[in-house]
């Protein structure tokens, strides 16, 4: 049985190697390691691609492995990991054009906004609490964009820590 | 036995609160390091209580108590104020609880700078000569060969920067996320169990003597920011001062805001942030069974280690005697080491 696995790791010598190591042990065998260099992120990480082959439990245990060693995982098996990010917006969300502001989240690749919800105060302030999903390990290049896209519409920001 | 004599300046809530630990821990502390605390001297902004035969505590509590000021000290109170205080008496360490000034750092600087300068160890809770100075402060400290610790500055009694250098010292700290100041926690805190509005939050904690007639520095983030930066320079060794920090405050918190929050899971807080990539305070949503869930007047900080992991702290952010423990750990940590 075969698995595909893009992991996020650091550009520096030695990472790779340090993360298959504890594989090995697994009964997992390592088929196609492929390092997408041109990728990499503002934190110096790349996206690295790789191929194992083993029993499904076996392959389970890696997962776990990973997980326990806090490498994200990106992508398994061709499928795009997907994390729910919370933020909420407070000002004249809806004066200040809410469904351009839900648009713009949109445009971000690998974004997609797929819960809204507005309150409307006395005061005119309004709050809008926003859902998106996105990539696995976006979370910091998402909540940027959003506070980006606020501050042109003088909008406080409250993101998830 | 030897004798350790301590010169205190700033006579408010914790520079009283000094007094009332050193009066209960003395005979403890001379038990277990051989030393005999005295404090030789106290000033408020304009008098003072002065000799070198020690002061009692409890009558200098009694004095400020009645008349307000320390000149009413019988035999031993006078006029005496500012810089002149550390010249009219010998001591071993100065304790500066003068207000924090986020303007110049004054008095607090001149005042430090000046006990460096006769070699003397300090221990402050005092945030604006960090905030603004921080660099330079350490520097003269360790060109005169003095101590200067200021475990109090951040979180009161929430131990944090000795929890750090000398609990954790085999690991490397990458980023600290925490509550740095308990008014604004409180508020929020009540907003949310209450559902009140932001402006009616703050008159409640106003009349309770939990926020300042002026809240400008807690509500505006302006206190947490100067903790921020007195974290970033003593345990991230980041080169900043109050200008580099990114801060929002929470006066545009409502409660609508907060119901969207709940909802999800969430609780509105005052976050603090600290690490290479971003120095930072505002307001941030957090889940509600999140180590950053404490509530009231609570501060806490989770520290990201790369041996430990997260470490988590939380504890009374400020308080008199709260406040006043942490000094006298500095204190003890001082006299440790004579
Ligand atoms: N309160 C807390 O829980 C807490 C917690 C952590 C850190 N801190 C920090 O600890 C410090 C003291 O706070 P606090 O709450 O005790 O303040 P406070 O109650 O306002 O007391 C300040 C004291 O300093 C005196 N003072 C003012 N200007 C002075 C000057 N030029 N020279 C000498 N003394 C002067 C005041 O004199 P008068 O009595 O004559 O007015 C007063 O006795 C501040 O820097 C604060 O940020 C406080």
């Amino acid at each position: 049985m075969r698995m595909n696995l893009v992991l996020e790791l650091l550009d520096i010598p030695g990472q790779l190697v340090s993360v298959l190591e504890p594989i090995g042990g697994l009964g997992a065998n390592l088929v196609t390691v492929i390092h997408q260099r041109d990728l990499k992120n503002e934190k110096g990480m790349i996206p690295v691609q790789i191929t194992l082959e083993g029993e499904q439990e076996n392959l389970n245990l890696v997962i776990e492995k990973l997980n326990e060693m806090g490498i994200t995982i990106l992508e398994l098996d061709g499928v795009v990991r997907k994390e729910r990010l919370s933020t909420i917006l407070i000002g004249h969300v809806i004066d200040t054009d809410i469904k351009d502001t839900m648009d713009k989240i949109n445009e971000l690749k690998g974004v997609s906004v797929v819960d809204l919800e507005v309150k409307l105060a006395e005061e005119l302030e309004s709050s809008a609490m926003i859902v998106v999903e996105a990539d696995f390990g976006k979370k910091s290049f998402v909540f940027d964009k959003i506070q980006e896209i606020a501050n042109k519409k003088d909008l406080l920001v409250v993101n998830e820590v | 036995m030897s004798e350790f004599k301590i010169c205190l300046i700033g006579f408010g809530a914790v520079g009283q609160g000094v007094a009332k630990a050193i009066n209960m821990k003395k005979q403890s502390i001379q038990e277990k390091y051989g030393k005999k605390l005295k404090i030789v001297a106290v000033s408020d902004s304009s008098s003072s209580a002065i000799t070198e035969e020690g002061l009692n505590e409890e009558l200098l509590l009694k004095t400020k108590s009645k008349f307000g000021k320390l000149n009413k000290y019988p035999e031993y109170g006078s006029d005496i104020c500012g810089e002149d205080v550390l010249d009219s008496v010998d001591y071993d360490c100065l304790i500066e609880v003068t207000p924090t000034n986020i303007e110049n750092g004054e008095p607090a600087k001149s005042l430090t700078l000046k006990a460096f300068k006769s070699k003397k160890d300090v221990v402050t809770s005092n945030k604006g000569h960090l905030a603004l100075f921080y660099k330079e402060m350490i520097k003269e400290a360790n060109l005169n060969n003095v101590q200067f610790k200021f475990e109090a500055s951040v979180g009161g009694a929430m131990p944090i920067i000795n929890f750090a250098d000398e609990t954790l010292p085999s690991s490397k700290i990458k980023s600290i996320v925490g509550i740095l100041n308990g008014t604004t926690n409180y508020i929020l805190s009540r907003m949310t169990s209450e559902g009140s509005s932001y402006l009616n939050t703050l008159e409640e904690s106003q009349q309770l003597g939990i926020a300042e007639t002026d809240p400008t520095q807690d509500v505006e983030g302006i206190d947490a920011a100067c903790k921020t930066v007195i974290l970033a320079n003593s345990l991230l060794k980041i080169d900043a001062t109050y200008e580099d920090v990114e801060v929002v405050g929470i006066s545009k918190i409502t409660s609508e805001s907060i119901d969207l929050a709940k909802k999800e899971g969430y609780l509105i807080k005052l976050i603090a942030e600290v690490s290479l990539d971003s120095l930072k305070v505002s307001p941030r949503l957090v889940k509600k069974n999140s180590p950053y869930a404490v509530e009231g007047t609570l501060n806490m900080a989770t520290l990201k280690t790369d041996l430990a992991d997260e470490v988590t702290v939380v504890g009374k952010g400020a308080g008199s005697l709260e406040t006043a423990s942490a000094i006298l750990t500095d204190l003890i940590n001082v006299i440790r080491t004579k």
